[in-house]
């Protein structure tokens, strides 16, 4: 039982995205976006073990179901490059799971594509979709200390 | 491996710059891939349903509560908008009736428009406004009266032309008007087909009798018709009273099984008592 509970929190992290990616429903979670939590909390703030190929890949798989050719994939890379080469921030001991830097991530993506094609529609809908991922961001994060428990 | 280590920094340091290596690559894949993103898509086609096969197994329960509130959800909704179906059918049923109820009363008014015009008489028509049978008295009040020119002794017809009663009593808008089966009637009719007269008269009952024949041989039966007769010019001769359905009753036609009738204007001289 101890394997199995123990098997479960190393494959948590990998669950967790496929999860938020695989419950995509249109207004609340389009194209699995809110993987984008998952995606960043294990890869920057605490990081697991081969997760960033596999956000790699969800990334890819968030992009190809927004039609968007590689953009969160390639915005996770630059964001991974340069925290990797930088050790001003420490995102591991950042307050609140480091939500404000993830508040920027996601911040920069959406601005990048509302302002690619800019409408009241998008504009909303980009800010809405801000708003909510951000507000998730802290119970997901939370779930993990959770199940590590 | 601790974070302090200078294996754990070096492979940091390593896979930064492995996706930063990664940047260009995919940025310049954009670039000469577009529109068709061929590498791209065609990587899609075998990570995707793996993905979503995999996602779809783990997340079988959340997605089976998920269309279970849906399904209820649904459900809730359905009976509400049969509800306001439901609602919406009566109306329709409702107008429905409406309509038929006006078409049919307008056929029952073509029908007597056309009566009265085929009348040989003047007349008019009138609603029957109380059926006062009482004892063996059987009158009526029609709302129309001196003002539309009718008088006492005038005949009332049904629009089928059968005769109904005679005026006896005639106010400024209404008659009272005495039906066959008033003990009071005696009114001369005639057998048709023959040369027998008679009177008329009513007990109060459904059926009127005939009180005398002028052929004392004559025996009536069931099946014959009886017509009003002209004697002293009381009444118009010819309009059709009933059939006699014993030697002596006739079923003639009664206020209760009427609503409207027509008063013919006949000047009987006020002959009739």
């Amino acid at each position: 039982m101890n394997n199995v509970v123990h098997f479960f929190k190393i494959l948590w992290p990998f669950l967790i995205t496929l999860i938020l990616w695989r419950l995509s429903v249109s207004f609340w979670n389009p194209a699995g976006i809110l993987a984008l939590i998952p995606i960043f909390f294990y890869s920057f703030v605490k990081p697991v073990d081969w997760f960033p190929a596999f956000g790699l890949l969800i990334c890819f798989l968030i992009d190809y179901r927004c039609n968007l050719p590689l953009f969160w994939t390639i915005m996770y890379c630059f964001f991974y490059a340069v925290n990797g080469f930088q050790n001003y921030i420490d995102l591991e001991h950042m307050n609140k799971n480091a939500l404000y830097l993830f508040m920027v991530f996601v911040s920069v993506g959406f601005c990048m594509l509302t302002f690619t094609y800019l409408t009241w529609n998008g504009l909303l809908n980009n800010i809405w979709l801000f708003i909510w991922i951000s507000i998730l961001y802290t119970p997901i994060t939370a779930l993990d200390k959770w199940i590590k428990r | 491996m601790t974070k302090d280590k200078l294996s754990y920094k070096i492979a940091k340091v390593l896979k930064s710059a492995l996706a930063a290596t990664a940047l260009p690559i995919f940025i310049i894949y954009i670039m000469i891939a577009k529109p068709d993103y061929t590498i791209m898509n065609n990587l899609a086609h075998v990570v995707l349903p793996v993905a979503n096969f995999v996602g779809s197994v783990i997340t079988w329960p959340i997605r089976a509560i998920g269309q279970s509130a849906q399904w209820i959800r649904e459900t809730s909704l359905l009976r509400t908008e049969n509800k306001e179906l439901r609602a919406k059918l009566d109306a329709a049923l409702s107008n429905q009736y409406s309509c038929k109820v006006a078409i049919e009363e307008n056929q029952k008014l073509e029908k007597e428009i056309d009566v009265k015009r085929a009348s040989p008489f003047k007349s008019v028509i009138a609603d029957i406004q109380f059926d006062d049978s009482v004892f063996h008295h059987n009158t009526f009040l029609i709302n129309r009266g001196k003002q539309a020119g009718l008088g006492h002794g005038m005949v009332v017809v049904s629009f089928d032309n059968r005769l109904v009663g005679t005026i006896i009593d005639c106010g400024s808008a209404f008659c009272r008007v005495r039906s066959l089966i008033d003990a009071d009637t005696n009114i001369a009719i005639r057998i048709t087909g023959s040369d027998v007269s008679g009177f008329l008269r009513g007990n109060g009952k459904n059926k009127s009798f005939i009180s005398f024949f002028s052929d004392p041989q004559f025996v009536g039966r069931k099946g014959l018709s009886v017509v009003t007769s002209n004697i002293s010019g009381v009444l118009p001769s010819g309009i059709y009273i009933g059939d006699m359905i014993d030697e002596k009753h006739i079923d003639v036609m009664r206020p209760n099984q009427l609503s409207r009738v027509m008063v013919l204007k006949y000047d009987n001289q006020d002959s009739y008592k």
